[in-house]
């Protein structure tokens, strides 16, 4: 790959300085973010690249590297907020409400205060309105209401057990039923009513009427999804240290960037004064995304103190007050004509989004994965008095697939016909939704793969479905398809800069939840240097020190950055064949770079990097990136397949999943251990969503029931199927000069409806609502049993 | 009261209440274990006292007098890191990193009394030690890795 000769569309230079930009600098793209599509300018790369095509002859990329900060977790000290000691450093404690709704009448901070060792407390007075602290209106259980600073986290936690919250309880709604009841009161101030959007919201192409009478067969099912917690282990968490009007923030989040302009805008401070840190962080799923309460406690506490402060969520504020997947009803109907072929898809869903939220609802995935002339999403979001939702690891498209392809199961059962050829024959060819073609939709050779690595086509007969000597069991598979937008995108930047001894340094504000953005960006930029992998170092997590990068959410860093750090990487390169051109005495188109070397091509000479910086001396070669648009005339997903086998006992109830084959298509792979390791996490969380997990809240009085990790309960080691997770090679040379599309979230989407439809296909009946605990199979079998009597 | 941490004699004056977690992470400044559940749910902040795994977060600090614990820090480090540590990041053991300690030291002790478990062994061992990015897959796989790099330093 020659990337000697770059052509500047754009400078940076003195032009711009005098005013004159260049009429194309700056376009408008789309970006696809968590389901939503939002519209930014952006600024043009400075030049163009040719795109990594699949058979493109690279070292780094597409290699097993391993994850460079793998021992230092190993270690257990890569940097993590809630690790963070800084001198003099007190620690914050939450109080929270513990009614549904309601209204405070009175605080009573004296015992507080009287405790040996406590220093501050903070109420609504206290803090400015833009943070939104506080509020004397309770909305939900759990809600903030005051914080106390003391010298150690044991003193702050008594002495906010200490203070004396007077609450006049008000009539809440925890169900859709309860908000939008003709006599609910607002759950909140200012509400017109409890709906989201002030009206249930219908998305519609074609004629669904029409296309379910022109059906051979309908099927109907009524499929419900509970409400699920992200449940990282690292809790919310932030350290806040002020230095005059400068502060500080080290914060356990998805969004470096987007916690520095919340704080900023919130507190009412310049940008330049406020600089976030985040080294490492213990995982988000989609929950860490803005300041919060926390954040905006710890800042101001550490104002009023003259000390750094610590305010770190505990597991009980984590499980009730941090975000969560709403739970969900679907009611879908789906026509089809004898020989398979979508007529129609009819949705009417119920979400209830907690007191805040957005529209990421099951509904678009039924206008995305299957071709369908006619689909109707109804869907009512009502506000009700409980936590938020946030977005988690795929909003919407994770719950909705469990109703659409439990749906397509039971089509296939009416229409007797293998439910994985039933989707092979309404496979989406192009984006419904836009009318527009996908830069790539592989799902036919998912399936083909999958269906071979998982032996589908040996499950035929019903003999299968038992296990010799062993009466009470039962087997069965079942098969789900994904698709989830993943084409990232602007604004991204990164700097890659050499060091006079030749090792390099780049930098990109983004942050490494754990899936491996450190090591990702490294691999690209020595990929694109001709360096050694041991030699690149990413900093990133900063944005004191790096150029701008957006939020680690929507399955975006990937596809967003790597193009920005191939582009400063070859920019930097560049520079230095420049320089080396002259110390090798030669020209430079005939340089090439490999490990660490501009060598002269055909010849035996060459030089280190090193020691051409070495003879630069100060002179400090750096490359600038950037993000260019999206194509704008197509859809960029990434789709794929799950197959799961079971093993049901009938007399207990229990669910054992076996196994478990993915195979997704997401372009380009990067590093294919780390690719793995994020579709096992999606596949784990995934399992959990449909065996265990159910955040349960007593409607009566609107408390959640299982706060902890004892009473939510999350997959563990003895829960683990054989995971055989697989990608299929390719670029998407489409979507972006590298190639790559994003995997977490897709990873996620299937697995839940694959096993749901391995249980129904175990036990002859659909347990229709997740997760699949034993009573829930119990219940089911019974109601069969009584059927069939 | 007088411990030995991680090899070392140390002296300590924790609250009458105090866990061991609290004593490791909030007085003698060793955040290599962590809290995550504070309640004996997820073992996250899993040490050795005396050689068997506990965890700290429901051990109280005074207990440990005279006694014998040792954490993540004192397994190895990044430099000069246990087998165990080297089989993780081999392996991807760890994603966000934040249950690996904990991981580490449950491991450290099965290995300790089950030189060559078999993958039940492994789970049964393991299953009280929660992990949310799901490397639960990488991990079994990691144990054996160091399983059997351990049993060929000894023969």
């Amino acid at each position: 790959m020659n990337d000697n000769s770059v052509h500047r569309k754009n400078t940076k230079g003195g032009g711009a300085a005098e005013g004159s930009s260049t009429p194309t600098r700056f376009v408008t793209t789309t970006v696809e973010v968590e389901g939503r599509t939002e519209t930014r300018v952006v600024e043009m790369p400075a030049f163009a690249l040719e795109p990594w095509g699949a058979d493109a002859a690279l070292t780094h990329v597409g290699a097993r590297a391993r994850r460079v900060d793998a021992l230092v977790k190993a270690a257990g000290r890569p940097g993590y907020t809630t690790d963070i000691r800084r001198p003099h450093q007190v620690h914050a404690s939450i109080v929270r409400a513990h009614v549904a709704r309601g209204r405070v009448v009175s605080v009573d901070t004296t015992a507080a205060l009287a405790l040996p060792g406590v220093l501050d407390v903070l109420l609504a007075a206290d803090a400015p309105a833009r943070t939104k602290l506080f509020s004397s209106e309770i909305t939900y259980y759990g809600q903030p209401l005051a914080a106390v600073c003391a010298e150690s986290v044991e003193i702050a936690e008594r002495a906010a057990a200490l203070i004396v919250v007077q609450v006049e309880k008000l009539r809440h709604s925890s169900t859709v039923a309860q908000a939008i009841a003709p006599d609910a009161e607002p759950v909140r101030p200012g509400l017109a009513n409890n709906l989201l959007f002030k009206e249930p919201r219908t998305n519609a192409r074609g004629d669904v009427t029409a296309g379910l009478a022109a059906a051979d067969v309908t099927i109907t099912r009524e499929v419900r999804t509970p409400c699920v917690l992200h449940t990282a282990l690292e809790p919310h968490s932030a350290v806040a240290e002020w230095d005059g009007d400068h502060l500080t923030v080290w914060e356990s989040t998805q969004g470096i960037f987007r916690v520095r302009d919340n704080l900023a805008k919130n507190l009412g401070v310049p940008l330049t004064n406020v600089r976030v840190i985040c080294e490492a962080m213990g995982g988000g799923f989609g929950a860490k995304n803005y300041a919060a309460a926390h954040t905006y406690i710890a800042a101001l506490f550490a104002k009023r103190l003259g000390r750094a402060v610590s305010c770190v969520v505990d597991r009980a504020g984590e499980q009730v007050d941090t975000g969560n997947r709403p739970s969900s009803v679907q009611r879908l109907t789906i026509g089809a004509t004898k020989d398979g072929r979508l007529t129609a898809i009819d949705l009417v869903a119920e979400v209830p989004l907690g007191i805040g939220g957005w529209e990421g609802g099951p509904g678009e995935i039924y206008h995305e994965l299957y071709a369908c002339p006619n689909v109707r999403t109804h869907e009512t979001f009502a506000f009700v008095n409980s936590a938020a939702m946030a977005a988690f690891r795929a909003p919407g498209h994770a719950e909705g697939a469990v109703g659409l392809e439990m749906g397509m199961n039971a089509l296939a059962e009416a229409l007797k016909m293998d439910p994985l050829e039933l989707r092979r024959r309404n496979i989406a060819t192009h984006d419904q939704k836009k009318n527009r073609p996908y830069t790539g939709n592989r799902l036919s050779e998912c399936y083909d793969e999958g269906a071979r690595r998982f032996g589908w086509s040996a499950w035929g007969n019903a003999d299968s479905r038992r296990v010799p000597g062993k009466p009470h069991l039962r087997r069965g598979v079942g098969v789900a398809a994904q698709i989830w937008s993943t084409g990232g995108g602007p604004p991204s930047y990164a700097t890659v800069r050499l060091n006079s001894d030749g090792s390099a340094d780049v930098l990109a504000g983004s942050q490494d939840l754990g899936t491996g953005t450190r090591t990702i960006l490294a691999q690209v930029a020595a990929e694109a240097l001709g360096h050694k992998l041991e030699s690149v170092r990413a900093i990133i997590g900063d944005t004191g020190a790096t150029p701008y990068a957006g939020n680690s959410w929507g399955s975006m860093t990937v596809a967003s950055l790597t193009p920005a750090v191939r582009m400063a990487a070859v920019d930097a390169r560049n520079a230095l064949l420049d320089a080396a051109s002259g110390l090798l005495n030669a020209p430079k188109d005939l340089l090439d770079t490999r490990d660490g070397r501009v060598i002269v091509r055909d010849t035996d000479r060459s030089m280190s990097f090193g020691e051409v910086t070495t003879k630069l001396g100060n002179v400090m070669i750096q490359g600038h990136g950037s993000r260019g648009p999206n194509p704008q005339d197509a859809g960029i997903v990434t789709t794929g397949a799950q197959f799961a086998e079971v093993e049901v006992d009938i007399e207990t109830g229990v669910v054992r999943v076996l196994k478990i084959v993915a195979v997704h298509d997401a372009g380009r792979i990067v590093n294919p251990t780390l690719a793995e390791s994020q579709l096992e996490g999606g596949i784990i969380q995934g399992l959990g969503f449909a065996l265990f997990e159910e955040r349960v809240l007593d409607t009566r009085m609107g408390l959640p029931l299982n706060v902890g990790l004892h009473d939510y309960k999350i997959p563990t080691l003895a829960d683990i199927p054989l995971i055989d997770g697989h990608f299929l090679d390719g670029a998407d040379v489409q979507a972006n000069h590298v190639g790559a599309r994003g995997i977490a979230e897709p990873a996620i989407v299937p697995t839940a409806p694959a096993i749901a439809g391995a249980v129904a296909d175990a036990l002859g009946v659909a347990v229709l609502e997740l997760p699949l605990t034993p009573w829930r199979v119990l219940a089911a079998l019974k109601h069969q049993t009584g059927k069939s009597r | 009261m007088d411990l030995t941490l991680n090899g070392r004699r140390v002296s300590a004056t924790p609250a009458g209440d105090a866990t061991l977690l609290d004593l490791l992470r909030d007085s003698l400044g060793l955040t290599g274990t962590k809290r995550v559940c504070d309640g004996g749910a997820c073992g996250a902040c899993t040490v050795h006292l005396d050689g068997r795994p506990v965890y700290s977060c429901l051990t109280l600090a005074h207990g440990c007098d005279g006694h014998e614990v040792r954490t993540i820090e004192g397994l190895g480090s990044a430099i000069a890191p246990h087998p165990l540590q080297e089989a993780f990041a081999a392996e991807d053991a760890a994603q966000c990193g934040f249950c690996t300690p904990g991981q580490l030291m449950a491991a450290a002790s099965l290995l300790a009394s089950n030189a060559n478990p078999t993958d039940a062994e492994i789970v049964a061992a393991m299953s009280g030690n929660l992990c949310r990015c799901g490397t639960y897959p990488k991990i079994v796989r990691a144990v054996r890795r160091a399983s059997a790099v351990l049993r060929s330093e000894t023969v």
